[in-house]
């Protein structure tokens, strides 16, 4: 499968501190690649990286099979992007924006551009939207706004930095429900984001960011695969330890993990010891409890000197 | 390196050749060698004098750096050696010109024609008419390169004028002529005239006084195009909404008073300079020396004298004798002598301080005839 | 791309706000010297204006001289120096650059929609000059004056006019090629128009010092009063001519220095 995006010793350094510091990304066509890391880790710039905003100062970034920057005005227009947060001129109306953002690069037809600017603004639940100036937008709106405008053309991939910062519930459900939409129609979601639940819901593909190193590519699923215990929960948790002797990993309140990967042989040899099961279920790891294992401390965290 | 800093290597170098090439583009255009030819200096001093009828257009840029502590009448002869003053001229003769004098809002255009000047002053639409006169105050076409460089050397010697290598001014080649002045208390330590050698035009002048390392006065031709300039871009007919006017003349009051005042009888010669013959003028103004070296001695009305003591006593480095006040800017000497019949004259001329002060002596001396 | 520019200058308020601020000054002072009656003394305040008096329809160039020497080039240094900051500062110069919008096209479509702004701006506080000088003083309509003492057709007075227009705006481009550079340092539009009239100050200053001298040819702002030169009889090229060929020398080199600089930067804005 050709990679989407890949990146070879990927190294960004400021002066003498390494902000991105070798890392080799690999999205693949048709993934949901969730970029995890906490803030300051390195993100923004890499995500910078990938569209030629921020230049490297050492390594390689190809997107969808092309050198970056080199190649940024045949690969760009068929990249959708949503940078750090949407920002629009303030005087125009949203859909003028979209139009001069249109015009300003190669690929955009200017006879189908403003049926375009609809199709999108409908797409994102701004159809309604009048000529009102952009400066009078809610937050929401601005971010829908912005999504607009990286779905104008029609992308095979999208990077998104944080895409449903200020929007309520709803409309954060709405954006899931669009990218789920997107991406059964084939495009490639790259998501960058703090936020474990999202990316959990959303992601088929997790890279985790430390510090400017990469410390985890792996598909979801496999982080989050059995770990071959079961979860029973029951009122006498004394009791299980002398019915499975030996095969109790941990005991807390009510929650005893107990090894073995079936759950009905489990319940059916606590059932027949008289135990009552409340609940029970195959253990799996969650995704913090990945990404925690897998970085280190938060790296705004100021330690004092000891 | 990697290829991010190779990039901005590469492209800063690009900048900094671009400006390196631009700065050295004056340099090397001004470095270009003029030629030099074995024409004798006496040859290219009458090459020079008799350079009255070539006709040309130019841009010529005159550099005084003399400080006159001066009155209200004279403010306009003085800006002339103290600042710098751009000309434009079409020549076509000596008595059928025009010298545009620029500034950054206007001019003032003096047109020379066979009955006299018209003088348009833009800024005030003002056009003032003047006669032609045997002795009158500086005016912008006497700092023209040609003009000033033809009066300087009509009255040369051969023996003051030795020959000095050549240089490109206007983009032409010019000889060099020095003069050295031979005159006893001349303050003029030597005049360079750069001549046009195809044509003979002096093409600059620089007056570099006794003492002094930077020139006076230094007055070149910018551009220059030789052909006879049309005699309609010369002729000048006073715009309908103009004020046409007498032209000015400052020294008509003290030739006034030179009148008026009881006769005296200058001396044939003051401070070792014989008297110069001239027309029109009263006995009792008198110009003194040859070439270079001149002494110009004007009676003042009684009316003036304090105003004129004050200005010469106020300015720095004024000199106070028993004869009166006198004082040096550069080549040029002033000095106020008041006689003890309370008769007042005016002093003016390129000597030294001493010689001034000689000149100043004889004068007090005199008495009414 | 340069659409797009052109567009986005003149879709915003600001930018006629400025042009009417421009236009408010030599209007208020054609109105005080027709009230007052005082014109400037010869050899003091700007070129032409005393000439109005007689003529109203010179007012245009008095109005382009009262703005050359202070307002024009600030409102050029502010919308140059906002030219590339500004979007750096509003975040639109990250999207405009991942759309993509080529660096040096990018560049080259600022410096063109500044130019414009410059040329439209002239052409306001002229024509309003126009009507200004003809409602407020008597017109003579038949011919003018040159600064010669010639006088000068009415063609060839409109030609000459329409030369100044031209060549003011062409001296504003120093100015604008200084602002454009600076924003592609910054990403504080206030900071690049401050640095860009920075340069015009010190560059106004030198040029009245004698011992600056040597350098003033080179001064960004010397030959920028050489469109009175058009209304000499016979015009003289002298300064025009230099004037434009420095400005573009100006151009030329900031132009190449904001591409060295804008093409390696890292947008992190």
């Amino acid at each position: 499968m050709t990679p989407v995006i890949s990146t070879r010793g990927l190294v960004k350094r400021y002066g003498r501190i390494r902000a991105v510091d070798g890392i080799d990304l690999d999205v693949r066509a048709g993934d949901v690649y969730g970029f995890l890391g906490a803030n300051g880790s390195g993100k923004t710039t890499t995500v910078r990286m990938l569209l030629g905003l921020v230049l490297p100062t050492a390594g390689e970034v190809a997107l969808l099979g092309e050198r970056m920057p080199r190649a940024a005005r045949r690969v760009l227009p068929r990249v959708g992007a949503l940078i750090e947060g949407p920002a629009h001129h303030g005087h125009l109306s949203g859909r003028a924006n979209l139009a001069l953002l249109d015009a300003a690069g190669p690929g955009g037809s200017r006879r189908t551009r403003t049926r375009r600017v609809q199709e999108v603004l409908e797409q994102v639940g701004l159809g309604g939207v009048d000529r009102r100036p952009v400066r009078a937008y809610s937050l929401g709106m601005r971010q829908r706004l912005g999504l607009a405008g990286a779905l104008l053309r029609r992308p095979e991939l999208l990077v998104l930095d944080e895409p449903t910062n200020g929007l309520d519930p709803q409309g954060i459900s709405e954006v899931r429900e669009l990218l789920l939409d997107l991406h059964r129609g084939g495009t490639t979601v790259f998501l960058s984001s703090h936020l474990l639940a999202e990316v959990e819901q959303l992601c088929t593909r997790v890279g985790v960011l430390d510090r400017g190193h990469l410390v985890l590519q792996e598909e979801l699923a496999t982080l989050t695969a059995p770990t071959g215990a079961t979860v029973v929960h029951t009122p006498a948790a004394d009791r299980v330890r002398a019915v499975l002797d030996g095969r109790v990993l941990a005991v807390e309140g009510s929650r005893v993990v107990v090894r073995g990967a079936d759950p009905a042989e489990v319940n059916a040899l606590l059932v027949g010891a008289g135990v009552p099961v409340t609940g029970l279920a195959l253990q799996r790891p969650t995704l913090e409890e990945v990404v925690l294992a897998a970085a280190g401390s938060s790296p705004d965290r100021v330690e004092g000197a000891r | 390196m990697s290829a991010r800093a190779h990039g901005v290597w590469w492209r800063w170098g690009a900048v900094g050749a671009l400006v390196a090439v631009l700065a050295a583009l004056p340099a090397i255009v001004g470095a270009l060698p003029a030629s030099d030819a074995a024409v004798p200096a006496a040859d290219l001093r009458d090459a020079a004098v008799g350079s009255a009828d070539v006709g040309f257009s130019g841009y010529a840029v005159s550099a005084g750096g003399l400080r006159l502590p001066v009155t209200q009448q004279l403010t306009e002869a003085a800006d002339l050696f103290s600042d710098r003053t751009t000309m434009r001229v079409w020549w076509r003769g000596a008595d059928d010109h025009r010298v545009d004098v620029l500034g950054a809002a206007g001019e003032t255009g003096v047109h020379r024609d066979a009955g006299g000047t018209w003088t348009w002053d833009y800024e005030s639409s003002v056009a003032a008419r003047g006669e032609p006169a045997s002795l009158a105050l500086p005016s912008p076409p006497d700092l023209l390169p040609s003009s000033l460089g033809r009066r300087l050397l009509s009255e040369a010697t051969g023996g003051e004028l030795t020959r000095i290598g050549a240089r490109r001014v206007a983009g032409r080649d010019a000889l060099g002529l020095r003069l050295v002045p031979a005159e006893p208390g001349s303050s003029v330590d030597r005049v360079d005239v750069w001549v046009d050698r195809a044509t003979g035009l002096p093409l600059q002048v620089e007056v570099v006084a006794a003492g002094a390392r930077q020139p006076a006065l230094d007055t070149r031709f910018l551009d220059l195009d030789l052909g006879v300039p049309p005699a309609s871009v010369v002729a000048f007919t006073p715009p309908a909404d103009a004020r046409i006017v007498p032209a000015p003349d400052p020294l008509s009051a003290a030739l006034d008073s030179g009148r008026s005042s009881p006769a005296v009888q200058l001396p044939a010669a003051l401070a070792g300079l014989p008297r110069r013959p001239l027309e029109g003028v009263p006995p009792a103004v008198g110009v003194y020396g040859r070439g270079v070296t001149q002494l110009a001695v004007v009676p003042v009305s009684p009316g003036n004298t304090s105003g004129l003591r004050r200005a010469l006593h106020a300015a720095p480095g004024s000199v106070v004798g028993p004869a009166g006040v006198r004082l040096a800017a550069g080549p040029l000497a002033v000095m106020l002598v008041e006689t003890p019949d309370l008769r007042a004259f005016l002093l003016a001329g390129t000597v030294t301080l001493d010689a001034v002060a000689e000149a100043g002596n004889g004068i007090w001396r005199l008495r009414p005839s | 791309m340069i659409g797009v520019e052109l567009s986005k200058l003149f879709r915003r308020p600001r930018t006629w706000t400025t042009i009417a601020v421009l236009n408010a000054l030599p209007v208020l002072v054609a109105v005080l010297v027709r009230l007052t009656d005082l014109a400037p003394r010869p050899g003091e305040g700007p070129p032409f204006l005393s000439a109005v008096l007689t003529n109203g329809a010179l007012y245009p160039l008095a109005a382009l001289a009262i703005v050359l020497p202070l307002f024009l080039p600030i409102a050029v240094a502010v919308v140059a120096g906002d030219s590339v900051a500004g979007e750096a500062q509003a975040g639109t110069l990250r999207y405009l650059l991942a759309r993509p919008a080529g660096r040096t096209r990018l560049l080259v479509a600022k410096l063109v929609s500044v130019v414009a702004f410059v040329l439209v701006t002239v052409l306001v506080v002229a024509a309003v000059g126009y009507l200004t000088g003809t409602t407020v003083f008597d017109v003579q309509p038949a011919a003018g004056t040159s600064v010669s003492g010639t006088s000068l057709t009415q063609e060839e007075l409109v030609g000459r006019t329409l030369l100044a227009i031209g060549y003011v705006t062409v001296s504003m481009l120093g100015v604008a090629a200084f602002g454009l550079f600076f924003s592609t340092l910054t990403d504080s539009p206030l900071a690049a128009a401050l640095g860009a009239l920075a340069v015009l100050v010190a560059s106004s200053l030198l040029f009245t010092l004698d011992a600056a001298s040597p350098i003033a040819p080179y001064l960004p702002t010397r030959y920028w009063l050489a469109f009175v030169d058009l209304f000499r009889d016979p015009v003289l090229w002298r300064d025009l001519t230099r004037g434009l060929a420095l400005q573009g020398v100006y151009v030329g080199v900031l132009l190449a220095a904001a591409w060295a600089n804008f093409t390696t930067k890292d947008v992190t804005s």
